[in-house]
């Protein structure tokens, strides 16, 4: 499985982790190409539906990223998305899909580097997980 | 304040009914919302009652057809009500209508709860369809008084019930560990209980009620974890898939279901509209694509939103006229869920919703398994 690369699709807050992304690229710093990143207002409103449809079309792993506890912008944003990943977590466990593939962080718009090294060690984990079973099914 | 009411020949569901009859013409409630049986008596469905002539209630009736707690919501969302009414409703209705409350669907200013043991609901179909000369009542009189095994015709969600006795009502009606000859047990739990049953006639209760709850809770229990354990099989996409294939996309399990309450559901929105160079794009993406292919997503992201305040009344599966067993999933699903995230719902009207709330050292990262 030498030849595979994880896609992975990232949601970004618009306050911090976007930011984050976007100082990581402006200061050139490495890391993969795989990222398809999403801006949303706010990590809370990042709905399962969103996280569960990546995966079902064949995603191989979700980021969600979002302010620091007390950051956000919109008072608990964040709180309430991290909660609802442990959910979609424990389900994904249910499915039997590796609740790996889903991932939550917490980045600010200084943390180029926390964005760059959370990015690469998400696709070295997900090149080692292999590609997403729901790819296959035709349901 | 609790006690027995004395009924003639045992008939306790006639006891019932003039029970409520007195909460009207004392005046003590402006209208009661009651299951009530059709006149042919192949049906009961429930109604807001008035007129004390009309009430032809039959608390022993065991069906659930739609969800009480939904009527609730529909009464009061936008507000409560200036004068007392009572709503008679089942122990998973009550849960029910606990968690809609916290999800600001339902306002119980001036709702008194009667709630009552619930040995459990037939099908709408098992109810409607009988073999000749069974009654409904009757079935569930034996068991209560005999204990005679009522599952081939109880809904799955019935037979391995959690809790089989109300909490959080303002008067329970007390079937279990009652002599049902002779009367049935009433017991007011809240200052508005109380109120009505004030100048009731109550005969002092002296029977085991916490020995024969532990009973019939022992044996439901016992039940739901041989089901739980039965459904392990349900595990896997390909699995999961299967399970849904007869879904007919007609979301009637969403209507049906109490706690999914949103106007505009996600799922009949525009949002997954597309054009059809899109769908030919997705349908590269894989070689194949099914038509309409939302139902997996549908149902995953309905237990995400629903699933921690699933009381397992089992409406939808009652509802699905594809007859997919949708508790075989639901239960060992909410069961996991509900566990993880250390929530009860219906238990504790006080507790937040799991979804709002949040504790500083919690979570950190969860980017770790
Ligand atoms: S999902 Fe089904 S069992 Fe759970 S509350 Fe809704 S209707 Fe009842
Ligand atoms: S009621 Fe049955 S057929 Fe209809 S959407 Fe739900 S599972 Fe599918
Ligand atoms: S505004 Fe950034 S997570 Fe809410």
């Amino acid at each position: 499985m030498d030849d595979f690369e994880p896609s992975v699709v990232a949601f970004l807050c618009n306050w911090c982790s976007y930011a984050g992304a976007d100082l990581a690229g402006t200061s050139r710093l490495k890391y993969p190409a795989n990222v398809r990143p999403i801006r949303v207002m706010c990590s809370g409103r990042v709905d399962p539906v969103f996280v569960m449809e990546a995966l079902k079309e064949g995603i191989d792993g979700v980021l969600v990223a979002g302010c620091h506890p007390g950051d956000c912008h919109y008072q608990s944003g964040n709180y309430k998305t991290n909660r609802k990943i442990k959910l979609i977590k424990r389900l994904l466990s249910d499915l039997n899909v590796d609740p790996g593939r889903v991932r939550f962080e917490y980045i600010s718009a200084s943390e180029g580097q926390k964005f760059a090294d959370t990015v690469t060690d998400f696709v070295a984990q997900l090149k080692e997980m292999g590609p997403n079973p729901l790819k296959e099914g035709c349901k | 304040m609790e006690g027995l009411i004395l009924v003639k020949d045992g008939d306790i569901a006639s006891g019932c009914n003039e029970l409520f009859k007195t909460f009207l013409t004392s005046g003590k409630l402006e209208a009661i919302l009651v299951s009530q049986e059709t006149p042919n008596g192949k049906m009961a469905f429930p109604a807001l009652i008035s007129d004390p002539e009309k009430l032809r209630s039959n608390i022993l009736s065991p069906i659930l057809p739609v969800s009480e707690a939904s009527e609730i919501s529909r009464m009061t969302i936008n507000k409560g009500s200036d004068k007392p009414v009572g709503v008679v409703i089942r122990p998973c209705q009550v849960r029910a209508l606990t968690e809609i409350v916290k999800l600001n669907q339902a306002n119980l200013e001036n709702i008194v709860v009667i709630s009552m043991d619930c040995p459990g609901t037939m099908d709408v179909n098992t109810f409607s369809n009988l073999p000749e000369g069974k009654v409904p009542t009757d079935i569930i009189m034996d068991h209560l008084l005999k204990g005679t095994d009522i599952d081939q015709y109880l809904r799955s969600s019935c037979r391995t019930c959690k809790d089989p006795v109300p909490m959080n009502a303002d008067i329970t009606i007390g079937l279990f560990g009652v002599d049902l000859g002779s009367g049935f047990l009433v017991q007011a739990h809240t200052e508005s209980g109380e109120r009505l049953l004030e100048g009731v006639k109550l005969e002092a209760y002296k029977g085991e009620r916490e020995k024969a709850i532990a009973k019939v809770r022992g044996g439901k229990d016992a039940k739901r974890e041989a089901f739980i354990s039965s459904k392990k099989e349900i595990k896997g996409i390909e699995a999961i898939a299967d399970f849904y294939d007869k879904c007919v996309n007609c979301h009637n399990c969403m209507n049906a279901c109490p706690i999914c309450y949103c106007k505009e559901c996600i799922f009949h929105s525009s949002v997954f509209d597309s054009d059809a160079n899109k769908y030919v794009h997705r349908a590269k993406n894989k070689g194949i694509m099914k038509m309409p292919d939302g139902a997996l997503l549908f149902h995953i992201t309905r237990m995400n939103h629903m699933i921690l305040s699933c009381v397992e009344c089992g409406l939808c599966e009652q509802a699905c006229p594809s007859n997919i067993p949708l508790m075989d999933l639901l239960i060992p699903v909410a069961e996991n869920a509900q566990r993880e995230l250390d929530y009860y719902p219906g238990k504790d009207p006080d507790e937040k919703l799991p979804m709002v709330v949040f504790r500083e050292d919690e979570y950190r990262s969860v980017g770790e398994k």
